[in-house]
């Protein structure tokens, strides 16, 4: 699979993202020792993106709501860690770093839903300052991740989304 | 006060014992000091003399970095790819290089005030002589306390001033060379560095500004300064119009002048765009603000200006290109854009004019202020009529617009170039039926930066299609704002010290800077309102200023009109364009020098260090945009202000972030006993970027608390931060164990429920220090050391 950066000037670099389906995502997801999600403020984009937010909760996905969007992660009752989306990274780039529930660092980052540049930005963060890998599950293929979803309509990407919930048995 | 160099020559002496022959005997300045405040530690620091502060800022508040170019380019060693581990031809690291770029931004954010400094303190001293008193009236005593406190010197005429520019000069050459390759290694030190240029354009932006009050009688900090007129509609059309554009008032005033001194004062319309416009209003307050700098292109492709004058700093650099698509002369008028236009300077005033209304030349240079001061007004009265086809007239007309919008093909380019990711093909399809909302509507999301047209591959003049599609409301629109006031009285500053210190007015919030916002400019009016109805002191000055006031509540009426213009609590204070804003930093100076008698003269380190502690302000750039909004944040760094911004914010690189998890980082001293102790994360971060105008209004509830905060002071504080979190989180914070010292501290209305969070974090009552970071502010007891 090809897939150019939806902003053509994100491209930082010569590391860049490889572009995954809803399958192969869940695999990197079930990889993963502490998978971690990170959502923002775009959450309301549209109605279905907090049941992903839920079923990825269900999945033993511990959920990092940055932004105001901890607002609708209690409403829904979805357990979740309110931090800002630059303290979340901070953290992760501190090889010391605990976690929020202090019992270890995640060692993956999964994305959606946060404001574009930030969540670029948060991706070169970590891919230049950290050991954390990061998976962006929105429908703009993010180059500076390691992996992420490529550029989708808003149906495709819902169908994504489907697919790796599902492969990830939620 | 200084006096002027001296020279003598001796051409030829002779005595029995000596013979002298072409003896010269120079004496440089003569200080005659009259300010009885004795000299501080740190007269005209060099960046080695603050290094040890920036070290403690550092340490607590560390550098995220965070690239938007993971190579370097600044060498024909490179491109040198610098991704994690990976070093450059030179060694640098890429948190090195990351810390460099910032420098290299302040410093050029610190150079472009200076320059503008330096241009208007020669200009009001080429005016008036370097003689002339600056003098700000009775209620201003403390005229510039950035200068006092940098430059250890009161200066009292504006040819004072001219040390402080030497200095500042000198160090700004210093701080750009540290950035060549091979030198600067260490990206704390790099950050230092950014902390001083930050700081040298604190001081520079008080010069100039000081200089253009004085020189221009500008408001004197007047609280009652009044209302003028902002927006498309506040412009009489009829009129010929003259637009002016960038920063540097001195063009603008000399064309008032000019209009007043030969009766054309009523005859032509002054507007301007971007901080020019504020200062054009300082100086006259019937001139207009079209608005903020995204307003550049769309008001000259509407054809209204009949000639644009354009000074520095933030003007497009193709607008020459599209002047001349609406038969709009320019007059560049600065040599910091020259524009590849002929230097006029010289010539004779009616030749120029004939020239321009002729159209033989799409636009001079001309670099003398007076000078065009006559051509703007001739060129203006001449030319309107010429131009009746394009003025006002120039946008697509409705067929045109449903027309191009119908070629467009949905290749989403221009969503992809676009910096807020605009749906601009869905709304061009549904303007191709003929609905023009979701196109008009966009506008007011639309930051003016044009890449949506550059990207698209039928040239489709979308700003254009888009202007058009809201035409009725923007050209209908005027409001009200109020006139830029320059600096806060002493009067003010005694009134408010107290309750700042001890935390009982809640806190300053100043809102600044570009119009790069992530979701329209209303959200700045909406962070200004909410925080006016809390009683917080809010402060404002550039485009942040303009887009306050472009928002109207029901009754038709804007936040300047439904609040006062006062330093105080519930106030709404315009000090006026980016230069002005010095005078916010420098209230917060005051404070410690009206209220705390802290001495300023050369004193950085005790007043940064007690501002950081004890006075809750707090700077929100929502929109920034410019090297310069970053090298104001950054100074406002230094002095221990904290600074949030927008999510356009991140791609400067670099923030400012502190560990409330790691309490060794909040260690400080209690001067009073000379005791290490942990205190409140208080302020948490020094440069912080949030997502939403939601996480900004809880972020700014709590940024503004201070350590030194009275129970009381606390109380308030932390009322407002629990509701606001209430309100937008919909949660109580989670962090407030960290933030409560005493049950005191606790507000009365949510007592038992935070009690018991308390409880269960293992909650222990904490003393309220005299905090500092400084070992030599703590008091030493009577009898200690013998």
């Amino acid at each position: 699979m090809r897939a150019t950066s939806w902003r053509l000037t994100m491209e930082a670099g010569p590391t860049k993202a490889k572009p995954v389906n809803g399958d192969f995502a869940a695999r990197i997801i079930k990889q993963a020792s502490r998978p971690a999600l990170a959502i923002g403020a775009r959450i309301t984009e549209h109605e279905k993106l907090i049941d992903v937010v839920e079923r990825l909760s269900n999945a033993g996905v511990a959920v990092i709501a940055t932004a105001h969007a901890i607002r609708y992660t209690s409403e829904r009752g979805i357990p979740a860690h309110k931090a800002g989306v630059v303290e979340a990274t901070h953290l992760l780039t501190d090889p010391d770093w605990e976690g929020f529930d202090g019992k270890g660092k995640p060692d993956l980052l999964i994305v959606f839903a946060i404001n574009l540049d930030l969540e670029n930005q948060t991706f070169q963060t970590l891919k230049n300052f950290s050991d954390v890998k990061t998976l962006s599950i929105d429908r703009y293929f993010m180059v500076n991740a390691t992996y992420s979803f490529p550029n989708l309509t808003e149906e495709a990407w819902l169908d994504y989304l489907e697919e790796l919930c599902q492969k990830l048995g939620v | 006060m200084a006096t002027k160099p001296k020279k003598v020559k001796i051409t030829k002496a002779e005595s029995p014992t000596i013979k002298i022959g072409d003896l010269v005997i120079e004496i440089g300045e003569i200080e005659e000091d009259t300010w009885a405040e004795p000299m501080g530690p740190t007269p005209k620091p060099s960046w080695v003399e603050l290094r040890e502060w920036d070290k403690k800022l550092l340490n607590r508040y560390e550098p995220f970095y965070s690239p938007t170019c993971d190579m370097c380019c600044l060498c024909s060693y490179g491109k040198c790819d610098l991704t994690k581990d990976k070093k450059g031809a030179c060694g640098i690291t890429q948190r090195a290089q990351q810390a460099r770029l910032i420098l290299l931004e302040c410093v050029i954010g610190a150079a472009c005030h200076g320059a503008h400094a330096r241009h208007m303190l020669e200009h009001q001293i080429e005016r008036l002589g370097a003689d002339y008193r600056i003098d700000l009236g009775l209620n201003i005593e403390t005229e510039a306390p950035i200068y006092r406190t940098i430059i250890g010197k009161k200066p009292q005429t504006l040819g004072d001033l001219l040390e402080g520019m030497e200095y500042a000069e000198r160090e700004i050459q210093n701080l750009l060379s540290s950035v060549h390759t091979g030198q600067e290694g260490d990206h704390l030190d790099l950050e230092s560095k950014a902390l001083h240029a930050g700081m040298i354009d604190n001081l520079v932006k008080e010069i100039a500004d000081l200089a253009q009050i004085v020189g221009y009688d500008f408001p004197k900090g007047d609280p009652d300064a009044p209302l003028a007129e902002l927006g498309y509609g506040s412009v009489d059309k009829d009129k010929p119009l003259i637009l002016f554009i960038g920063h540097n008032v001195a063009p603008g005033a000399e064309v008032i002048t000019y209009a007043e001194a030969y009766g054309k004062a009523d005859k032509v319309e002054i507007a301007g765009i971007c901080c020019t416009a504020h200062d054009l209003q300082r100086r006259d307050k019937s001139a207009k603000i079209i608005g903020p700098l995204s307003e550049q292109i769309r008001f000259v492709r509407s054809g209204i200006a009949d000639v644009i004058v354009v000074d520095e700093q933030c003007v497009r650099t193709d607008i020459l290109e599209e002047a001349m698509k609406v038969r709009t002369p320019v007059i560049a008028t600065n040599d910091k854009m020259g524009l590849g236009l002929p230097d006029r300077t010289d010539d004779d005033p009616e030749a120029i004019v004939e020239d321009l209304v002729s159209y033989r030349l799409p636009g001079v240079f001309i670099h003398k202020p007076e000078k065009v001061g006559e051509v703007a007004v001739k060129v203006a009265e001449r030319i309107a009529a010429k131009r009746a086809e394009f003025k006002g007239k120039a946008l697509p007309e409705e067929e045109e617009l449903r027309n191009e919008s119908a070629r467009c093909v949905s290749c989403e380019k221009c969503q992809r170039a676009c910096p807020v990711n605009l749906h601009i093909s869905a709304a061009l399809k549904e303007a191709a039926k003929g609905s023009f909302e979701k196109l008009a509507s966009l506008r007011k999301l639309c930051v003016g930066c044009m890449r949506c047209e550059s990207a698209c591959p039928r040239d489709i003049k979308i700003v254009s299609l888009m202007e058009k599609a809201a035409e009725g409301e923007t050209y209908s629109q005027s409001y009200k704002i109020r006139i830029g006031r320059g600096p806060i009285l002493d009067t003010e500053i005694r009134n408010v010290g107290a309750p700042i210190v001890f935390g009982e007015i809640p806190g300053v919030v100043a809102f600044a800077g570009c119009t790069n916002f992530a979701n329209g400019a209303i959200e700045v009016a909406e962070m200004a309102e909410e925080f006016l109805k809390r009683n917080f002191i809010v402060v404002t000055s550039g485009c942040a200023a303009m887009a306050i006031a472009r928002y109207k509540d029901e009754n038709g009426e804007t936040l300047y009109e439904r609040y006062p213009g006062i330093f105080d609590a519930g106030g709404l204070v315009n000090v006026g364009s980016c230069v002005a804003n010095a005078h916010i930093l420098g209230a917060a100076i005051k404070i410690p020098y009206i209220f705390a008698r802290r001495s300023l003269r050369a004193n950085f380190e005790e007043i940064a260090d007690y501002i950081l502690h004890r006075v809750g302000a707090v700077g929100v750039v929502w929109g920034a945009m410019s090297a310069k909004a970053l090298s104001i944040g950054t100074g406002l760094n230094r002095w221990g202000i904290p600074v949030i911004m927008g999510p356009t914010g991140t791609k400067y690189r670099r923030l400012y972030l502190g560990r409330k998890d790691i309490p060794e980082k909040w260690e400080i001293y209690d001067a009073k006993t000379g005791e290490k102790l942990v205190t409140d994360p208080a302020p948490e971060h020094l440069a912080y970027v949030a997502e939403s105008k939601e996480e900004a209004m809880v972020a700014i509830a709590k940024l503004v608390m201070r350590p030194n905060d009275t129970t009381k002071g606390r109380q308030i504080k932390l009322a407002h931060y629990i509701d606001l979190h209430r309100r937008y989180f919909g949660t109580m914070p989670e962090d407030l164990h960290l933030y409560v010292r005493s049950e005191s501290d606790i507000p009365i209305n949510a007592k038992e429920e935070i009690l018991q969070i308390l409880k269960e974090k293992g909650w222990k009552e904490r003393k309220i220090p005299d905090p500092t970071m400084l070992p030599r502010m703590i008091m030493k007891k009577k009898g200690a050391g013998k």
